[in-house]
């Protein structure tokens, strides 16, 4: 059964086209990566995939429910990166972890867990600006795997990790649903089963079934 | 009881926020104790005309200082791309509002701990129980009614512009009420009737913002 099943999703920003029906569906357990040049509408997809955005036209059900209309029960069970990691710069990197604890409804227990797994545990009491731009980045996906999500969708999470991060990402979508967008075709080809390759907001290749690279 | 623990952790959240960058207080204060010294010179005060003209500048003061720290409650999140993250969680939309207008408001309240010994030492008023009460009460209002419409533009390139525009209309109630309770406690009188309608005021806008702000926060 799939976990994820988007249908003629398109996505209107005055004139311009940014996605153009785009079907796409992703099964339980599965690793999808999104492909393409910039502007090809890879982080449009990915909002929309994550209920961070709501698509002009077109259907999306992830679990079963229909995320147009179970917007915030979804929440609880997707993470999200997003381009920017979106942090609080004066608090720590245990006060950030911890303040979205209570957002989501999980122990506090679990920041320490967390920082373990990005690879943060000692930097957990520097204050967010103080991290460079790689760890802001780890704590970024940190957080979005403080609620053990079903679904991860992640935007160019690779984009300022060093070179422990594909393991890093490895460590996080094991077990889970996951879509990563990227332009590394190596961490796509290492991480995933299956790419789904857009430009200029279509699909490329096969129009509504995802390309198979393995 | 999660929603109010939600709201908590977000006031606080921003309240430490501000106590380790200092970015608004300060500022702000300087703005209202300025205000103040500007409409000392400006006005020939005298112990006459003091009670009528002090509670003018006291609200002129706080609605200012109001829109500048209410405005940056959401730009900030905006700004650091934080407020994306925090309604992607499974919080009600309404808890985080709660939370953002009550630090929004604290904020504005350690402003008029500056402002209101400021006016008594500038204008030889008397500051009593009901002048503060009245003060924070139009406060607690102003704060829901401002973080509404400042979570509204937040994502517009014109909010400077239309977050006056939009909150101004909607304080005049709490400035003609709070005027009325401040100059009648300066005066000596009873402030029981103001008062008691700044809170039925409070209660109506708190109810209709938190109703409200669900479908401002949620895209």
């Amino acid at each position: 059964m799939s976990t994820l099943v988007g249908t003629a999703l398109t996505q209107r920003f005055g004139s311009e086209l940014a996605l153009d029906a785009v079907d796409v569906a992703i099964d339980g357990g599965e690793h999808l990566a999104v492909l393409g040049e910039n502007g090809a509408g890879k982080t449009t997809l990915l909002r929309i995939l994550a209920t961070a955005a709501r698509p002009t036209s077109g259907s999306l059900e992830i679990f079963g429910l229909d995320a147009m209309v179970e917007r915030r029960r979804l929440r609880a069970r997707i993470g999200f990166v997003a381009h920017a990691p979106g942090l609080y710069p004066a608090l720590s990197a245990a006060e950030n972890l911890g303040f979205f604890c209570t957002l989501q409804g999980v122990a506090r227990s679990r920041v320490a867990e967390v920082l373990d797994l990005i690879g943060l545990a000692d930097a957990g009491r520097r204050p967010a600006a103080k991290l460079s731009r790689g760890a802001q980045q780890r704590l970024a996906i940190g957080r979005a795997v403080l609620h053990d999500p079903r679904l991860l969708v992640l935007d160019e999470p690779d984009a300022s990790l060093d070179s422990d991060g594909a393991d890093l990402l490895a460590r996080v979508m094991r077990g889970r649903t996951a879509i990563i967008a990227t332009h590394d075709h190596a961490l796509a080809n290492r991480l995933c089963q299956r790419t789904l390759l857009l430009r200029r907001g279509r699909v490329v290749g096969v129009p509504t079934r995802l390309r198979v690279v393995h | 009881m999660r929603t109010i623990s939600i709201a908590l952790a977000v006031a606080r959240k921003d309240l430490t926020s501000e106590w380790r960058t200092r970015e608004l207080v300060p500022a702000l204060a300087q703005f209202v104790v300025l205000a103040l010294v500007i409409a000392n010179f400006g006005f020939q005060i005298d112990s006459h005309n003091a009670v009528a003209i002090a509670p003018g500048v006291l609200w002129m003061a706080l609605v200012f200082a109001g829109l500048v720290a209410f405005g940056r409650a959401f730009a900030a999140e905006r700004e650091q791309a934080s407020l994306e993250a925090m309604l992607l969680t499974a919080a009600p939309p309404a808890a985080i509002f709660a939370g953002k207008a009550l630090a929004a408001a604290l904020l504005l309240a350690i402003c008029e701990a500056v402002l209101l010994p400021a006016l008594a030492l500038f204008f030889g008023v008397r500051l009593s129980f009901d002048v503060v009460s009245a003060v924070l009460l139009a406060t607690v209002g102003m704060a829901v009614l401002g973080c509404l419409f400042a979570a509204m533009v937040a994502r517009v390139r014109a909010r400077e512009l239309l977050l006056p525009v939009l909150t101004l209309p909607l304080w005049i109630p709490f400035v003609v009420v709070g005027g009325q309770a401040v100059q009648a406690a300066m005066g000596g009188s009873v402030t029981g009737q103001a008062t008691g309608l700044l809170l039925d005021l409070d209660i109506l806008f708190v109810v209709l913002t938190s109703l409200a702000a669900r479908f401002v926060l949620d895209d």
